[in-house]
């Protein structure tokens, strides 16, 4: 295992399978590989350019691939779904001792006077033969709670934006460590060698009123190998970057020019026998490929009549949410492992009654359609969805209450989420929190524990997946005793 | 899996295969590794993590408790345990999920049957100068680094390659030097220089260029996580380059490395510091601060010790340090009291825990312009001078102080207060109840407020003064409605009760209608003014540089001539001129609005809190800056007076003589205006300036606390600043501060500063230090792969004085560095990654060189040192993506002309969205201290070079050049061409394939002269109009074609 890890390490350097001509070369890479050795000049470099295959799963995983979709700011639970009827009796009054047991608050509340509780103003309704609560701000996702796991239980230590996310993101609320989407690149590898393997794209709320920031290190592979970091994928200008051509060179000018500079790149290798010059070759003729394949893929107008309708009237304007979720379909259907999404603006100190309608109007049905075209192309029981923000948010309110409006300060200890397909069990209701959804009361869900169950979900022991580093193995979950969660799956 | 396997087994074979060089048993070889992974985790120094109190990295613990009994290897509890079949008694645990191989249990067999003997850590022992191996081949040896090289490559049955070609040499050496590649002139200059010394004269020529600082200053940044933005959450902009180009210097200067240390650990408390050695200290200010909301300070704090800690650990000791957070070392002996006890040098700065959002977070000072500088010192001394000449009349004049008061009147007081054009003017001193007088345009009247506000002791005119709580704002409708053409001024007694306070202290402007109107303003307590049309296009915004002192009354006024433009406005703190920051200068419309003006916040929002008031003042002219001197002291003065003589306290007598020295006094008064010109002065020369983070002390003694799991709120055992107790002793005289700890770390005993330091050097020269990794010294890092070699090079580095330009030198003179790349199939096996240096450093260049060698081979590139960090081409939507909104780094203005085309080093770094075609290469974020980058090699990297604006646009460049000077054939052309790209003509297979591709190119371009139009207008700079569209074309995508070559990319 340590081997093979120190060979990942350096796999830019395949010293032991290629020597221009001479030694094992690239052939037979790919026939250890489990696949034929190319006739064709053609098959073999096209074999030979990805990065090996490998797959460190400790077992078969029921999901080969992800779609995470992460709510920038923390959704409010009691809002969404965390239904809590009690506290229409306890409006305006204060949240007692006894509930907040001294927990440290932000210093945006923690100089109150008072915290008075602001029930949800939303409207509730059980739905689906689960008997799922749901706010009537959710009307699509009503549809389909049963083939849904709410976990209504989820907490973190974090308090704050920065460390929060961090902490759901890797594992630590201090930034450099990989994130979920480069273990999950960096244990399966890649399916299709023309995308890349761990994709991110970062969608635009219809709102903006409260914007959190995001920064590419959320993306990082921090101790992992750089190759596992996500690709960006962008709404706006070339959808992956530098991708297409410079104005005025059309694809066959660029593939004369590739034709000469790997002409020239043969004669260096010959001259000088650097094995990396072999793997930069192969790289190129990659880079073109992807160039081929990136239109087709971005192309979403190409997708049917009533697969565009399912997805809303938003569907074609890039960078919308249901435009990045059906991007995001669209790449799991051709390979990429995992497709992390942002959207942001879920961070609602104040103004729920403003902002929360159309948060959810954004994502509402379009994570709808996105779980219904999953199943139609049989893709749902091999694609696991996620759906959460970084914390949850306070019942008391933040600023003025009345009972049109109120605002809701950050809140660790308890928040919902919910996944779908890739072996999770479809109905499940998991965990409970106390009538002022400040703490969980039974199930609780730390975040390590959420993360072993994806890897689990993945074909992964969390224990074992490791990787070394400072001389230790180090893991996502990291060393505090956790548990997958075997009661969310199938 | 299958693969998987024979992977696996290929790479046991060959690790086994190379470590059979004999059979002897060594602990740090063979031993410790297998300790480490299998043993220590839990028996190891780690106490928290210690199981049954037995502990195997101590060899007095393991034989103590028979785990180890010498020589016996059937009677230690350590063999039993790992042979055994029992799943309660095997070790390791099988919940560890770790097993031994047997090869590895029969190992440690042997070694206890031979005596059990442990080593201490080869880097924790101080290196001392080895003897020169012997060697066969002693020609080859050009000096004692090739001695060590030598004898490992004839151990192993190699030979070295033979020395590169003259061409290929003098582009290495450029490119490790300099960082660019060479001028055509300079290798041709070389090439024909017979002499015996020419290589010698060419790093000699080489090492006196400013470029030398600009590459190895790069370097240097990575590990002192240099960048231009805080790095957490607004990630707005810092103001920090004034440290970047002071590293530079550093390095152009040949500054000793002890003294490098010395001033960028301790340049603040150096006696008789210098300005430079102040900005050194900026190298602890680098760290990613953040402002969130809802930030916790302590936790906030701590991290930023914590950072400081593991940076400095990293870069001087190569040590991990960051494992000691949270619980003792698992390998190295680090404790927890170390960690902290060595975080307590660096945790007693007065820098607060939020940095504001501004670019200048204090401590801060003002750093003048190059050229500035003599004038500064000119103007600084100037001005000490008359301060004590003031001080002298000051003296002398109490005299006539004591008879004037004797019959001064109030009346005549009062009357010096500007009057004219004097709107409105609210005491804010009643003191209690909720009326409050007004006097609006001459006339009295009284404003009832229900809440919002509440008087507090201590006024500065009048005992009480007038605090801004949460509630209802007082509003004066009649009030400040001024033009934007029309001058106005306001003002304020001012007391900031807590740090960081942010909104407007008077304003009349509309939230609702893109905040027309204007405000005197606060921004984490600097004092501003708005002038607004329309947010941010129409509109002028002026801050003050300096934020106002928490808990001290402050005069604050703003005053604005009419022009509509930001030069009109001043900011005053206490009656002095501020240098200012001008964040918006277009102001073309009306400023108009039909809100009234209001205390303490906008119409609708921007309330100030912990903020207190009093004798708040608009005028509707601009006042001379003499007034607005009378405005700071002569209401206080009338206060005084008014009192009856013996009520006066002797401050406030002072207080009033103050006064009396600065409006009634003439010699005062001219002194006072000889120094109010130089202040005008030394406000433009600051203003021009830029100004640099550096470290201040507390004045209370340094301490930390250890803190449970590193968990800012689980306080433990406070602990003093101390070194860490493995390393030497911290020397008796030193002080026990950052001084001290730098000298400490420049001992000669101590066993890593130098070993870290020269290993770090090798590694930019190599690839790959002699310690891969170099970042990690400890036990868990790498053995060096010539140990003998990195311990004469440390040793000899500091008897040279710490000559990093000396130590260069040696490095780039070796045969060593000078051999061939070639790499055969014997090297590739026997040495695959040029441990063992069998052939010259060959690898894919640093992104910054990247970039740099396509703007410096076509001509582009500015060679400017130092300034501002520039924004130089970036794709649409980069910064977007991720910044949030009110960010002043959200929206990427990408700059014009000469700022495009500057080393990529001068690059803005935004943390949270670093540059783009840079961090595709491996470039880091900036965020932590980065000794080690990635080097990976993917299609997104060529993506960038083939379609970058910047790359096509050089490419473009230089087929311009070579078009016009490059002669009329295709030959002379191409030969150019590949001169200034690889430093060497193009051999006659790759002429023909270069001729083969121009051949198509052309064809294509000459029947599709739009592309071609296209094509060479890509960038910012014009194409040569005298050149054919489709010939320019052609070339661009030739040079293109050829910029793209691996040996291009690689050094």
């Amino acid at each position: 295992m340590d081997l093979l890890q120190e060979y990942q390490r350096n796999v830019t350097r395949r010293y032991f399978f290629s020597q221009g001509s001479h030694a094992l070369g690239w052939a037979s890479l790919a026939s250890l590989m489990g696949r034929a050795p190319g006739v064709a000049g053609a098959e073999e470099s096209s074999n030979a350019t990805a990065l090996p295959k490998t797959n460190l799963q400790h077992y078969v995983g029921k999901a080969k691939h992800v779609i995470y979709l992460h709510m920038v700011g923390g959704p409010p639970q009691m809002d969404l779904f965390d239904y809590k009827p009690v506290m229409n009796d306890w409006y305006d009054k204060d949240l007692p001792e006894s509930v907040r047991r001294g927990q440290r608050l932000t210093t945006m509340t923690s100089g109150q006077a008072r915290f008075p509780i602001a029930p949800s103003m939303f409207k509730f309704q059980q739905h689906g033969e689960c008997g799922m609560w749901l706010s009537e701000l959710l009307p699509w996702k009503a549809k389909m709670v049963d083939d849904m796991v709410f976990i209504r239980s989820m907490n973190t230590e974090a308090i704050n934006h920065e460390p929060a996310i961090s902490f759901i993101q890797t594992g630590n609320q201090v930034t450099g460590r990989p994130c979920l989407g480069a273990w999950a690149s960096y244990g399966l590898g890649s399916l299709n060698e023309d995308l890349p393997a761990f994709v991110v794209m970062v969608a635009k709320p219809t709102n903006t009123e409260q914007v959190q920031a995001i920064s590419a290190r959320l993306w990082q592979a921090g101790y992992l190998p750089g190759e596992h970091a996500a690709t960006s994928f962008r709404s706006a200008g070339d959808p992956i970057l530098y991708i297409n051509n410079p104005p005025g060179v059309p694809t066959e000018i660029r593939r004369k020019t590739l034709d000469g500079l790997k002409q020239l790149n043969e004669l260096t290798l010959q001259q000088l026998g650097d094995p990396e010059t072999r793997t930069r070759i192969e790289n190129y003729e990659l880079a073109f490929r992807m160039q081929a394949s990136v239109p087709e893929l971005t192309n979403l107008a190409s997708e049917s009549e009533a697969t565009l309708k399912m997805y809303g009237d938003e569907v074609l304007k890039p960078g919308t949410f249901a435009n990045t979720v059906l991007t995001a379909r669209r790449l799991v259907e051709r390979g990429t492992r995992f497709v992390q999404v942002y959207i942001n603006n879920w961070d609602t100190h104040g103004n729920v009654a403003g902002r929360l309608p159309s948060q959810c109007k954004d994502v509402d049905q379009p994570c709808h359609a996105l779980i219904q075209d999953l199943k139609q192309r049989g893709l749902f029981d091999d694609t696991l969805v996620i759906w959460g923000g970084e914390f949850g948010r306070t019942i008391y309110s933040q600023g003025g209450l009345s009972k049109q409006n109120y605002g809701r300060d950050h809140h660790p200890r308890c928040f919902t989420w919910w996944m779908a397909g890739g072996g999770t069990k479809g109905g499940t209701i998991y965990g409970e929190t106390d009538d002022f959804s400040y703490n969980v009361v039974k199930d609780p869900v730390p975040i390590r524990d959420f993360h072993a169950t994806v890897l689990h979900l993945l074909g992964f022991d969390h224990e074992r997946f490791s990787y070394k580093y400072q001389g230790l193995d180090q893991r996502l979950t990291g060393v505090e005793p956790c548990r997958v969660v075997t009661e969310v799956l199938a | 899996m299958r693969f998987t396997e024979l992977l696996t087994l290929g790479l046991c074979l060959l690790t086994i295969s190379s470590s059979r060089a004999d059979d002897a048993i060594f602990y740090n070889r063979d031993i410790r590794p297998i300790l480490t992974d299998m043993c220590f985790p839990c028996h190891g120094p780690d106490s928290a993590a210690r199981k049954g109190d037995y502990r195997l990295d101590r060899r007095e613990d393991a034989i103590g408790k028979k785990v180890i009994v010498p020589g016996k290897p059937d009677e230690s509890e350590m063999i039993r345990r790992i042979l055994s079949a029992d799943a309660e008694e095997i070790m390791p645990p099988p919940a560890i999920k770790k097993t031994l191989t047997a090869k590895q249990k029969e190992l440690l067999r042997k070694w206890i049957a031979s005596g059990a003997e442990y080593q201490a850590h080869w880097s924790f022992i101080a290196p001392a100068r080895p003897e020169l191996p012997k060697v066969k081949n002693e020609a080859w040896a050009k000096n004692p680094i090739d001695r060590f090289v030598l004898a490992k490559l004839e151990s192993a049955g190699l030979t070295p390659a033979a020395e590169a070609d003259r061409r290929t040499l003098a582009r290495r050496v450029n490119l490790d030097i300099t960082g660019l590649p060479p001028s055509v002139e300079l290798v041709d200059e070389f090439v024909a220089d017979k002499s015996d010394n020419a290589y010698e004269k060419l790093i000699d020529k080489l090492m006196t260029s400013k470029q030398w600082g600009e590459h190895r200053g790069r370097y240097w940044l990575d590990a002192a996580r240099y960048a231009d933005t805080h790095g957490i959450h607004f990630d707005n902009f810092r103001e920090m380059w004034s440290y970047r180009d002071w590293v530079i210097s550093a390095f152009n200067r040949n500054m000793p490395f002890d003294q490098f240390t010395i001033e960028q650990l301790a340049g603040d408390l150096l006696p008789n510091k210098s300005l430079d050695q102040e900005i050194a200290s900026g190298f602890n200010r680098c760290n990613i601060t953040t402002n969130e909301g809802g930030s916790i300070a302590e936790e906030v704090l701590v991290s930023y010790t914590r950072d400081r800690t593991e940076t400095v650990s990293q870069v001087w000791m190569g040590l991990t340090a960051g494992c000691a957070v949270c619980h003792d070392h698992k390998f190295d002996p680090l404790t927890m009291k170390d960690f902290y006890s060595m975080a307590a040098f660096f945790n007693n700065t007065t820098q607060a825990a939020m940095d504001g959002n501004i670019p200048n977070t204090p401590p801060i000072i003002t750093v003048p312009k190059p050229e500035d500088r003599e004038k500064w010192e000119a103007v600084s001394a100037a001005l000490k001078e008359m301060r004590a000449k003031l001080e002298t009349r000051k003296k002398e004049a109490r005299a006539d102080y004591d008879k004037w008061l004797a019959e001064a009147k109030v009346e005549q007081l009062a009357a010096l207060i500007p009057t004219q054009g004097l709107k409105l003017h609210m005491p804010l001193n009643e003191g209690d109840g909720k009326a409050l007088k007004l006097i609006v345009d001459g006339q009295e009247r009284s404003a009832n407020v229900a809440s919002g506000f509440d008087w507090v002791g201590a006024g500065k005119v009048g005992a009480k003064a007038f605090a801004i709580k949460i509630g209802d704002p007082l509003q004066i409708p009649e009030a400040g409605d001024f033009e934007k053409d029309q001058g106005f001024t306001a003002s304020a007694w001012v007391k900031v009760t807590k740090r960081n306070q942010s909104g407007a202290i008077l304003a009349r402007m509309d939230n609702d209608n893109n905040y027309r109107g204007w405000d005197l303003w606060l921004q984490a307590d600097r004092p501003g003014m708005h002038i607004i049309n329309k947010w941010q296009d129409d509109a002028l915004k002026v801050v003050g540089k300096t934020p106002l002192q928490p808990n001290q009354w402050s005069h604050v006024c703003v005053t604005y001539d009419g022009s509509g433009k930001a030069t009109g406005v001043r900011v005053f703190v206490n009656g002095v001129q501020q240098p200012v920051d001008v964040e918006a200068d277009q102001l073309q419309s009306t400023i108009k609005t039909n809100v009234p003006l209001t205390v303490g916040q906008r119409s609708k929002s921007e309330r100030l809190q912990n903020v207190v008031l009093q004798d708040a003042r608009v005028y509707g002219r601009a006042l001379a800056n003499s007034e607005i001197e009378q405005l700071n002291r002569t209401p206080q003065a009338v206060e005084l007076l008014a009192k009856p003589a013996d009520k006066r306290t002797p401050q406030e007598v002072n207080e009033l003589f103050d006064w009396w020295l600065v409006t009634m006094d003439k010699p005062f008064q001219e002194l006072n205006g000889h120094i109010a010109t130089a202040q005008q002065e030394e406000i433009a020369l600051k203003s021009r300036g830029t100004i640099a983070h550096v470290m201040n002390e507390k004045s209370e003694e340094a301490m930390a606390y250890i803190l449970f799991r590193g968990e800012y709120d689980k306080r433990r055992d406070p602990v003093k600043p101390a070194t860490p107790a493995a390393l030497p002793a911290f020397p008796n005289a030193a002080p026990k501060n950052r001084i001290g700890f730098a000298k400490w770390l420049l001992q000669p005993e101590h066993p890593l500063t130098t070993r870290v330091t020269v290993n770090r050097f090798w590694q930019e020269v190599f690839g790959s230090g002699l310690v891969k990794t170099s970042g990690d010294f400890g036990i868990t890092g790498e053995l060096p792969s010539h140990p003998e070699l990195l311990d004469w090079l440390a040793v000899d580095f500091r008897e040279s004085g710490w000559d990093m330009k000396k130590f260069f030198k040696q490095v780039l003179m070796s045969n060593a560095y000078r051999q061939s790349a070639v790499v055969t199939r014997e090297k590739l096996e026997r040495d695959p990654q040029n441990r063992l240096l069998s052939r010259g450093p060959r690898f894919r260049m640093d992104a910054e060189m990247i970039r740099d060698y396509s703007l410096a081979a076509s001509g582009l590139l500015i060679p400017k040192i130092g300034g501002p960090s520039v924004k130089p081409y970036q794709p649409d939507g980069v910064w977007e993506a991720v910044a949030m909104i009110g960010s002043n780094t959200r929206d990427y203005k990408r700059d014009a002309g000469e700022n495009l085309y500057r080393r990529s080093l001068y690059t803005f770094i935004k943390r949270a969205a670093p540059p783009a075609s840079l961090e595709i290469f491996n470039a880091t974020a900036r965020e932590t201290c980065v000794v080690r980058r990635d080097r990976t090699n993917t299609p997104l990297q060529a993506l960038v070079t083939l379609n970058d604006v910047q790359h096509v646009e050089a490419a473009r460049t230089l087929a311009q050049v070579v078009l016009k000077i490059g002669g009329e054939s295709f030959e002379s052309r191409a030969d150019l061409l590949a001169k200034r790209l690889l430093a060497r003509s193009l051999r006659s297979e790759e002429l023909t394939v270069v001729k083969g591709s121009l051949a198509e190119l052309t064809a294509y371009y000459q029947a599709h002269g739009e592309d071609a139009k296209q094509l060479i207008a890509f960038g910012e700079s014009k194409p040569d109009d005298r050149l054919d569209p489709a010939t320019l074309a052609a070339w661009t995508m030739l040079t293109n074609e050829v910029l793209n070559l691996d040996e291009v990319l690689n050094k």
